[in-house]
């Protein structure tokens, strides 16, 4: 490793740390209208971030990823309402689910490659969008589920229930499923899934089968996807058909993009500026949506690494600049 | 017995023959060129060998295993390595990576999904040692995409040398290199091919790099083995003559 890359490397370390010391500190200085955004983003964050496993590191482009977040909820929710199950385990519980559910539509999506695996991901996302409107009994139709507790269980988890509670067990899960994925995508199963988005033909021909890691890639993106899911369900307190539906899967994917894609972070970043803007638009705006496409644009023409890629640009870029001073 | 071994491989698409018939035996350490007009069935005959495509009839052996349909990649792990007509590479990794993709591929630990620096470890000195025998060792660091044409078309070989293979197939190594260019790669494959008495498959367009690179041809013609020999006995051969060679005049 070159001395600039070293130096670069311990800077962003740096910069992680203190954006987790802020965010661990943030509850003591935020009015609750805050952290309740601020929760929202994380979970949010963790969802990107699943995508950016199959979109950014795979260039499997899911037109249907709002089908994990959707099923998690529901799945979360339904077992906090009807089985009196703990909070924790609910969660990974749907987890777990949207993971093995993950395995199956991996299988199905890859029987085809580029566009049509676009399209199969989304008719399966709609397939369950239209189930979430007609299995009335267990998804409450288009009512949804809703007042689902946080429910604590007997092994002393009270504090996650409370709001502050419940935001660091989302950040957990955040920084929990963020060191999951970089350790997959520096390890040898990472380096073939660069191979596939790079040139997949030539990574079968190596001798890799591809279509086998596009399944364990589909399958750990929904898990964690549906582990963001499993925790809107509790924080929102319901779950409707809106989490499966397609719009959810085109913002993901804009946040994804505009955050930087192929990078873990940037999509975090890109879903805690989809929610500003959101947020700050909406509140000058009826049409915040034309305002943001148009911030998307803008970031595609000219800034197709996104959020991500720009700081670290700048940063990388000033360590250029003092080593040529020095 | 022969390292690879056809018999009677026939491929048909539709109404057309690809393959008809081909029999032909490689012995270890030989290095055996593939010539033909265009359209003769070269390529097929790598895809069918490779399992890119499969045979519609016929057997073929490699060390002892019908490997006749089966998928690419099970073949692959069973020693044989193939190069591209069409180069094709990872672009923005750079060669080494690109090699060391190509020989973890061999690694048992292929899918382990985290850490992996011994898997890495090992793969990485054998991409370093196959772009050392191509004459790539100072390029190691650069982008493949960057890389000059013809040293992309040595990156190739060496990919397929990181993974060790016991037959190498090399698709026209020289495809869409300058004159220059050719004289050069040929010399490095000359060098790299003496040096390691590697089993080769040789497919090549320009017969002045087959008749310095193959100690025996094989023609094909309309999918069909037409001759098979030295070079001297495939140049003095009639129906080569008049299929081929004559062509060219």
């Amino acid at each position: 490793m070159s001395r600039s890359t070293r130096v670069k490397t311990t800077t962003g370390m740096a910069a992680l740390v203190v954006a987790l010391v802020v965010l661990v500190l943030a509850p003591l200085g935020l009015p609750p209208f805050a952290m309740t955004l601020l929760t929202e983003a994380v979970i949010l964050g963790l969802f990107a971030m699943s995508l950016d496993l199959m979109f950014g590191y795979t260039r499997l482009v899911s037109f249907g990823h709002a089908a994990a977040y959707g099923l998690g909820a529901y799945a979360c929710g339904w077992m906090l309402l009807n089985t009196g199950m703990p909070l924790l385990f609910a969660v990974f519980a749907a987890a777990l689910l949207t993971g093995a559910v993950g395995i199956g539509v991996g299988w199905m999506c890859t029987l085809a490659t580029g566009v049509s695996f676009s399209m199969l991901t989304l008719a399966f996302a709609q397939l369950l969008y239209a189930i979430s409107f007609k299995w009335t009994s267990v998804t409450g139709g288009s009512d949804g589920l809703a007042g689902i507790p946080r429910t604590v269980g007997p092994f002393g988890f009270a504090a996650l229930s409370s709001k502050a509670g419940f935001y660091y067990l989302a950040l957990a899960c955040l920084v929990g499923g963020f060191l999951v994925c970089r350790a997959l995508v520096r390890s040898p199963f990472g380096a073939v899934l660069r191979g596939i988005r790079e040139n997949e033909a030539k990574t079968t021909a190596l001798g890799y089968n591809t279509r086998l890691y596009k399944i364990a890639v589909v399958a750990i993106a929904y898990g964690l996807g549906g582990l963001a899911g499993a925790l809107y369900a509790p924080f929102a307190g319901f779950a409707n058909t809106e989490l499966l539906f397609w719009l959810l899967s085109g913002q993901v994917l804009i946040m994804v993009i505009v955050g930087g894609a192929g990078t873990l972070i940037g999509p975090v970043l890109g879903a805690a500026f989809f929610m500003l803007m959101e947020h700050q638009l909406s509140a000058w705006t009826e049409a915040w949506a034309l305002y943001f496409g148009l911030i998307f644009i803008a970031f595609v023409l000219f800034a197709p690494q996104g959020i991500w890629g720009l700081a670290t640009g700048l940063a990388g870029g000033r360590l250029r600049s003092a080593e040529q001073r020095h | 017995m022969a390292l690879l071994e056809l018999d009677g491989v026939t491929r048909r698409y539709g109404a057309l023959v690809a393959l008809d018939q081909v029999a032909m035996r490689v012995e270890d350490g030989e290095v055996r060129a593939v010539i033909g007009p265009n359209g003769a069935g070269k390529t097929t005959l790598f895809n069918v060998i490779t399992g890119t495509v499969k045979p519609s009839a016929g057997a073929i052996r490699f060390a002892g295993h019908a490997i006749g349909g089966l998928p690419s990649h099970e073949v692959c792990r069973l020693g044989i390595s193939r190069t591209f007509q069409i180069t094709s590479l990872f672009p923005e990794m750079s060669a080494r990576d690109n090699a060391r993709l190509s020989a973890q591929a061999r690694h048992g630990r292929r899918w382990q999904p985290f850490g992996g620096a011994k898997v890495f470890a090992e793969s990485e000195a054998l991409a370093d040692a196959a772009l050392q025998q191509l004459g790539l060792g100072a390029i190691a660091d650069q982008p493949a995409g960057l890389l000059s044409h013809g040293d992309q078309r040595l990156l190739e070989v060496a990919m397929a040398m990181a993974q060790q293979p016991r037959v190498l197939l090399l698709d026209e190594p020289t495809q869409g290199l300058s004159v220059e260019e050719t004289a050069q790669a040929v010399e490095t494959l000359a060098r790299f091919l003496h040096a390691s008495k590697m089993t080769v498959l040789l497919v090549e367009h320009d017969m002045e790099v087959v008749f310095r690179l193959a100690q025996r041809i094989t023609v094909l013609h309309r999918g069909a083995v037409i001759a098979d020999g030295t070079p001297d006995e495939v140049k003095a051969d009639a129906r080569v003559q008049d299929a081929y060679l004559g062509g060219l005049e």
